[in-house]
């Protein structure tokens, strides 16, 4: 099966935030009270029942006060931090490259929301017993897999989103950059082609992506490989191999040591 | 206390001399039983046969599991602390590494492994390899506690990296504490020399010739040698 990603533009954005509803609706998410932290947002963050969410970043110039608009929400990398320290498979790959998290199987560690480059997954979580599950778009897999569009994408009526083959979605991320730059938007780029080997969300954007709170640069961290890469084994090897000498020492000791002069 | 043996064809008598208070033995065990339970609970995460416990709904009870132990583990060496602080204090200092030690680690695998009696520098009431096993179980327990609490209450308060620093950190003295848990199991349960340490650990006693011959020291006082009248003829009847 091809790589497919969505593809959403900044610049065709509104913040109308119907994406949301729809996530909300289709994933049958609670919604979230209101509040007023001085700005356009809402909800105020990511959390257990909002997967995605419009960002609001405001940029003054001269006198002007520009404004630009992120889409949230998990990034689908290929090199998935989340998925490498995940306990429980819980967290997987899937050949259309969405990165799922299995209700089911999570136990509620959180180690996903402490990994990921972009601080994604979100834990409904009682910090006493630790009881909790992790939550995260999952690009809707369950329409995604029965050639539906993912809800948000079939709801945004400013056609900042779209969703496809990822060769496809980046061609034309790029076209709309190049037409971009030429009409006033120099710094316009795209983000996401080969970041993290290829990230499965992929954005349109009119400034560099520190403008938009995003890593220039996002890495796996580097104790992310080190748990099953090293920990891991080592534990492993090192118990068998202790056992091991314990019964070998056990065994040469017994040949040697008399019980009879033993006080 | 004394007990009666009967050898064949003699009569041995074992003068018994305390070792472990009541409280030192029931942190012990207090310790141990923790340990072990939270040693199990974080196994799921190593085993690949215990995998499926670390999911979903099992996944949330082992974890709970883990939680209670854990208290329990931190808590018990604070109120033997509180409860019993000279007792505490004198351990630690008898705690400290000397020339001897280095003595003794030479002498450790002729010794331990091939059963040859060889004359071992005098040891104080650790011997070189229980004072190695309590300062890496102490070191281990704080690591423990300060790593866990972190991972308990600090998600999404502490920075990202120092989460996930925890998380290797805490592995890291689990398979050290869990190596040395196999070595000691070893030789306080199956190792033929070692036998009345689970008898000390039980009953709070050795023997007069154990005390002798591995922690004479602490035996005899002072440096270790015998007082005039006790030579060399009596330390060499035990093994």
């Amino acid at each position: 099966m091809a790589k497919m990603a969505m593809l959403y533009d900044s610049s065709l954005c509104t913040a109308c935030r119907g994406c949301q509803v729809a996530c909300k609706q289709w994933n049958d998410l609670e919604a979230t009270k209101t509040t007023n932290t001085g700005s356009y947002e809402n909800p105020p963050d990511l959390s257990a029942n909002t997967w995605t969410r419009i960002s609001f970043f405001e940029m003054e110039e001269g006198q002007d006060v520009k404004w630009f608009f992120l889409k949230r929400g998990c990034m689908h990398c290929t090199e998935a931090a989340c998925v490498e320290v995940c306990p429980t498979g819980a967290l997987k790959h899937h050949p259309n490259g969405n990165v799922t998290v299995e209700r089911e199987l999570c136990n509620g560690c959180g180690y996903c929301t402490q990994f990921c480059p972009f601080h994604i997954p979100r834990l409904d979580q009682e910090i006493a017993t630790g009881a909790g599950k992790s939550y995260k778009c999952n690009l809707c897999q369950d329409r995604t897999t029965n050639g539906e569009l993912p809800a948000c994408v079939q709801t945004c009526p400013a056609g900042a989103l779209s969703y496809g083959d990822r060769g496809q979605m980046i061609a034309r991320g790029q076209a709309r950059v190049e037409y971009l730059k030429s009409h006033g938007f120099p710094n316009a780029n795209l983000y996401g082609a080969n970041l993290l080997g290829g990230l499965g969300r992929m954005y349109v954007l009119l400034e560099q992506p520190a403008v938009y709170g995003l890593p220039e640069s996002p890495r796996s961290p580097a104790l992310a490989q080190v748990w099953q890469g090293f920990v891991q084994p080592v534990a492993q090897i090192s118990f068998g191999a202790s056992a091991l000498a314990v019964v070998a020492a056990f065994l040469v000791a017994r040949r040697h040591i008399k019980m009879e002069k033993v006080e | 206390m004394t007990a009666r043996i009967r050898g064949t064809g003699s009569v041995i008598q074992l003068k018994w001399i305390p070792r472990y208070t009541t409280l030192e033995r029931s942190l012990h065990w207090a310790h141990t039983a923790t340990f072990l339970i939270l040693a199990a609970t974080g196994m799921i995460l190593f085993v690949p046969i215990f995998a499926p416990l670390a999911r979903g709904e099992a996944g949330q009870f082992i974890r709970l599991l883990h939680r209670i132990c854990a208290v329990f583990f931190a808590a018990v060496p604070i109120i033997y602390a509180l409860i019993a602080p000279r007792r505490l204090l004198q351990t630690l200092k008898d705690l400290r590494f000397n020339k001897s030690d280095i003595e003794w680690l030479k002498n450790a695998f002729p010794y331990y492994v091939l059963g040859q009696h060889r004359s071992m520098p005098p040891q104080g009431r650790w011997n070189t390899g229980e004072k190695a096993n309590v300062v890496l179980l102490v070191a281990s327990t704080i690591i423990f506690t300060i790593t866990g609490f972190l991972m308990w209450f600090g998600k999404g308060i502490v920075p990202a990296w120092l989460f996930q620093a925890s998380v290797i950190i805490h592995d890291l003295a689990m398979i050290v504490s869990v190596n040395m848990f196999i070595i000691h199991f070893y030789l306080a349960v199956a190792h033929p020399l070692m036998w009345q340490s689970l008898v000390s650990m039980r009953f709070g006693v050795v023997s007069e010739s154990y005390a002798r011959e591995h922690h004479g020291k602490w035996y005899w006082g002072g440096d270790g040698t015998p007082p005039p009248g006790f030579g060399p003829a009596e330390t060499q009847e035990g093994h």
